[in-house]
């Protein structure tokens, strides 16, 4: 009797959760399959369903665009920081290289408002060309992802992985395949979460893709944004959009069963 | 990959680079004009080969994105659209051509704009920066088919004394708005929330009982009895007449209540007149009007006037351009199908028009309304003046601060601003 | 080993740790240097967006005004209180749920896939369907309230229940970043101490207590350090649903910095508070991290 109450407490427990995530989700399906004034009725009413809004999001909205650039922009920036910033967090947690002051010097830059660094981001991206562009993007997300998933990443590589890289350098292994092939493997989990936050963090960031980008090269966010107009919230087909971009999470479903099952266990054989 | 994308830059390169002046950069918020602009567009490179690319942003973030290209010598944007907030702050910082050798060399009649929107955003002493794009004065939209109401007539007539029809002067209006409060509906809807709607909202209570918001020598002149009125009556109506929660409504939510048929009546910018008729948004269909605020008598309006104006920034890469999109946009022939199509004229003429009066019944009470309009204060600290409003008229209707204190901290803000900027000696 | 030969090796370790750091280094140096020692600059200086010249220098007194403003004070004080609202509020919640996570293997994908949403969604986004949703008179959660005869809540106009709704859309929002970082380092501890102690006859809760929580310790406080530094920065919640109101109840100093900067123009003192800010952030991060390596 016990066991299986323990069994069946976690799921109980992460049903209620997940129904607290997705319920909101759910209505924001129904308000993009339904006009505004539907959206807006109370009592709720079934009122008028069609698919205008999707059709919408296509036609008069750029949103294909908007979303290639977000994707381009999030798996490049990601693509890019993540191995820079493993590398650079294995430095810190093995070597304790720069110290302290350099550990904390790397995050420092991200405890200022973005909205003081975006006058000279401007300045410097409009004097090298890379304004309105793809690159100057990806360029100034690295400046956020990489501080953040150093940082993140430390703490997993501080675990006890240590004393195997040392096993493996007596046996003749040499710096950069104690680093590669042991205890990059041990962090693993660490990694692949820190990868999927540092996606999210580009695919979100607001600002600097607002004042940097241009209009072959606007973000999701800004464009999901515009729909709030000078005369009110475009909500439906916000809705149409935002469920759009969430189908990206349902295509991981495969992945996430192969990493988050079998990959993950990969940092228990230690 | 990456290859494809340094390469990318650098088109992208030649795109904001002056080399390339058959192409216009023009930066737009959603305002439902933009929409009309760009399906005419088309026509546009037709006739003068010229590509247009317009970029369409979030309409409250546009400044933050617009800040950095003017400040810097040489910028992306061929034209912009400016809203009236941010003309002070442009002029003084220098920041848009001026447009008036241009204006006269290809004889470009500005005679024809309604004179309160040139004072707002066309020229600044004497000089003339932008070409009035669209208006959003504000004007009050009621039910029409709740005042035709034979019952709701007898029942008016018998408490007040007085007939109920379209109002004439504020009190009759208030009145009103304390009658239709029964039965679940609400006489007023309001926009309070910080910063713009509730500051823009409050101006036509200001306006409407007669208040100014500083003399000619730039004393503000709120606190008094005119000032006290209008906080009062606009926290009463928030709290009385109004339905929960309209403290922090803007104007999305506000606008959603009076479409679902919820309230009599909801002071706010024209353009939503159109939406009042958009099936697809609206339950009070063809039973909604507007008509200029009323004032304190029947010859005085309430009005709060506001306006976008069409620029070309200093820093523009193709002036020149850039002018010939601006001579074709605002042309009369463009001008009168935009509105056709549902924007907010600028031009005298277009709203004279016989086509348009046919199809829009409201266009004389539209005119109407910018002719008795009120200009909110322009000078460079206008965008910092709706900060401190909001801010303490928020204070006031969340009942932390008493109306005469709210006013008194607004009028030693606003006295600070305009001595900072020159106006009060 | 003979001492000599240690630090060759020493060196040598050194030199592999400044060559993996260096790419990363070199691009933040080369992107975000400039701006970070510009805004050092401006807060020394009279610099605003009107006449954006470095023409008068001003020493500390941008830093001055800026603590001697009422508002400044109370929207910093604000986000004091904010930031440990959701920060510890998320980080219990995360914690039980990413517990729970590590336990099950059924249909984890899935509750994993459904938790990654929110986090895929822009603040601006999450603000407006909120907004929606919390409608007072026309929306879907004061409708599901009254049906069991509650309300209407007055969910953002009201200056006393405005910041909580805020914090809860906030960790409706931002709550699984919590449990994608906690439950990796959960996946990642070693099964041997566990195995142990169970032969020890340690019960759930002892283990967590002895076991989960020590070595979770540096994956937990990392966590909440980015996590706060993320709530600290918070502006686009706030502008997309209240604008900092009723009155002044939600105005967080990073929307009032927002507003110092690109409403006020005066970009010389929103530097000199943002550095405020970064000082003090700086400080608990240096005093975390020296907690961190005290109990290594």
């Amino acid at each position: 009797m016990r066991i299986k109450w323990s069994t069946i407490l976690p799921h109980l427990v992460l049903t209620v959760f997940s129904l607290a995530i997705l319920l909101p989700l759910v209505w924001v399906l129904r308000v993009s399959l339904t006009d505004k004034l539907t959206a807006y009725r109370i009592p709720p009413e079934i009122g008028h369903i069609g698919l205008e809004n999707y059709v919408e999001i296509f036609s008069v909205y750029p949103f294909e665009r908007w979303f290639f650039n977000s994707l381009l922009v999030a798996l490049l920036s990601t693509a890019i920081s993540l191995p820079l910033a493993t590398a650079m967090a294995y430095a810190f947690a093995r070597f304790n290289t720069g110290g302290a002051m350099l550990r904390l010097g790397v995050l420092a830059s991200q405890m200022l408002p973005p909205i003081i660094l975006v006058l000279p981001l401007f300045t410097l991206f409009f004097t090298t060309g890379l304004m309105q562009t793809h690159l100057g993007l990806v360029l100034s997300h690295l400046t956020i992802s990489l501080p953040f998933l150093a940082w993140m990443l430390v703490s997993f590589f501080e675990g006890d992985s240590a004393s195997l890289e040392e096993a493996a350098r007596i046996d003749g292994a040499t710096r950069w395949q104690a680093f590669i092939k042991i205890a990059v493997p041990v962090a693993a989990p660490g990694i692949l979460a820190a990868g999927l936050l540092g996606f999210i963090l580009s695919w979100n960031e607001f600002l600097f893709a607002l004042v940097l980008s241009g209009a072959s090269t606007q973000t999701l966010p800004i464009g999901l944004a515009s729909m709030e107009t000078h005369a009110g919230v475009e909500i439906a087909p916000l809705a149409a959009a935002t469920v759009v971009s969430l189908l990206p999470v349902f295509a991981l479903l495969p992945f996430l069963r192969k990493y988050l099952i079998k990959g993950l266990s990969l940092g228990a054989l230690k | 990959m990456f290859k494809k994308l340094l390469l990318g830059s650098v088109v992208a390169l030649g795109f904001t680079g002056s080399a390339m002046a058959e192409t216009v950069n023009i930066l737009m918020e959603g305002v439902p004009d933009t929409q009309f602009v760009k399906e005419l567009i088309p026509e546009f490179t037709k006739e003068t080969g010229i590509e247009v690319n317009l970029e369409v942003v979030n309409y409250a973030e546009m400044h933050t994105k617009l800040v950095p290209q003017l400040v810097s010598p040489q910028g992306s944007y061929s034209a912009i659209v400016v809203d009236f907030y941010w003309v002070g702050e442009f002029v003084k910082a220098g920041w848009m051509q001026p447009l008036d050798e241009r204006i006269k060399a290809d004889n470009f009649d500005t005679s024809v704009y309604v004179p309160a929107l040139m004072d707002l955003v066309g020229q600044v002493d004497g000089t003339t920066y932008m070409l009035p794009f669209y208006n959003y004065a504000m004007g009050l939209t009621y039910r029409t088919d709740l005042l035709a109401d034979a019952q709701n007539q007898a029942d008016f007539k018998a408490k007040y004394g007085m007939d109920l029809k379209v109002p004439a002067t504020w009190d009759e209006y208030l009145k009103q708005v304390e009658f239709f409060t029964k039965d679940g509906m609400h006489g007023v809807v309001n926009q309070g929330l910080r910063p713009d709607p509730i500051a823009m909202e409050w101006s036509n209570y200001l306006f409407a009982n007669g208040g100014t918001y500083h003399d000619a020598d730039w004393n503000p002149t709120l606190n008094n009895e005119a000032g006290v009125k209008a906080v009062e009556q606009y926290k009463t109506m928030i709290d009385k007449f109004g339905p929960v929660g309209s403290a922090s409504f803007s104007f999305d939510e506000a606008f959603n209540v009076m479409a679902q048929g919820k309230a009599y009546s909801y002071i706010t910018y024209n353009f939503f007149r159109t939406a009042y008729d958009d099936p697809s948004k609206s339950a009070v269909v063809g039973k909604v009007e507007i008509m200029p605020v009323p004032g304190p008598t029947p010859e005085q309006g309430g009005s709060l006037n506001g306006a976008w104006g069409w620029a070309i920034p200093k820093s523009s890469p193709n002036p020149d351009a850039a002018w010939t999109f601006l001579k074709w946009v605002e042309s009369k022939e463009i001008a009168k199908k935009r509105a056709l199509a549902g924007g907010s004229p600028t031009r005298t003429d277009v709203f004279d028009d016989p086509d348009l009066n046919a199809k829009y019944a409201y266009f004389p009470a539209l005119k109407q309304m910018l002719l008795t309009s009120h200009n909110f204060p322009v000078f460079t600290y206008t965008p910092q003046l709706v900060e401190v409003l909001g801010r303490e008229l928020s204070l006031a209707v969340a009942g932390e601060k008493s109306p005469s204190d709210a006013l008194a901290a607004i009028e030693a803000e606003m006295a600070e601003l305009a001595r900072k900027d020159g106006k009060l000696k | 080993m003979s001492g000599i030969k240690a630090s060759a090796a020493d060196r040598r370790d050194a030199r592999f740790g400044y060559v993996l750091a260096a790419p990363s280094l070199t691009v933040l140096f080369l992107i975000i240097l400039f701006p970070v020692l510009s805004a050092l600059y401006t807060s020394l200086h009279e610099y605003t967006l009107i006449a954006p010249n470095f023409d008068i220098f001003t020493g500390f007194d941008n830093f001055r005004l800026a603590l001697a403003d009422a508002e400044f004070r109370h929207s910093a004080w604000l986000t004091i209180r904010f930031v440990i609202g959701v920060v510890l509020l998320e980080f219990v919640i995360g914690f039980g749920i990413a517990l729970m996570l590590n336990k099950v293997e059924r249909f984890k994908p899935i509750y994993y896939a459904i938790l990654l949403c929110p986090l895929l969604m822009n603040p601006v986004i999450v603000g407006l369907i909120w907004r929606m949703f919390l409608h007072p008179n026309l929306g879907i959660v004061n409708y599901l309230l009254s049906t069991v005869g509650l309300g209407p809540v007055n969910w953002l106009g009201d200056t006393k229940i405005a910041i909580w709704t805020v914090i809860m859309v906030d960790i409706w929002h931002q709550v699984s970043f919590m449990i994608v970082l906690l439950l990796a380092g959960l996946a990642s501890l070693p099964k041997e101490p566990y195995e142990a102690a169970r032969v020890d006859g340690a019960n759930a809760f002892q283990c967590f207590i002895h076991i989960t929580l020590p070595m979770m310790r540096t994956v937990i406080i990392v966590t909440l350090l980015i996590r706060l530094i993320f709530a600290v920065k918070t502006y686009d919640l706030i502008y997309i649903m209240t604008r900092g109101g009723p009155g002044v109840a939600t105005d967080l100093v990073s929307y009032f910095i927002y507003r110092t900067a690109f409403v006020g123009l005066n970009i010389g003192e929103a530097s000199a508070m943002s550095i405020i800010l970064l000082t003090a952030i700086l400080g608990l991060t240096a005093y975390l991290y020296r907690y961190m390596r005290s109990i290594r």
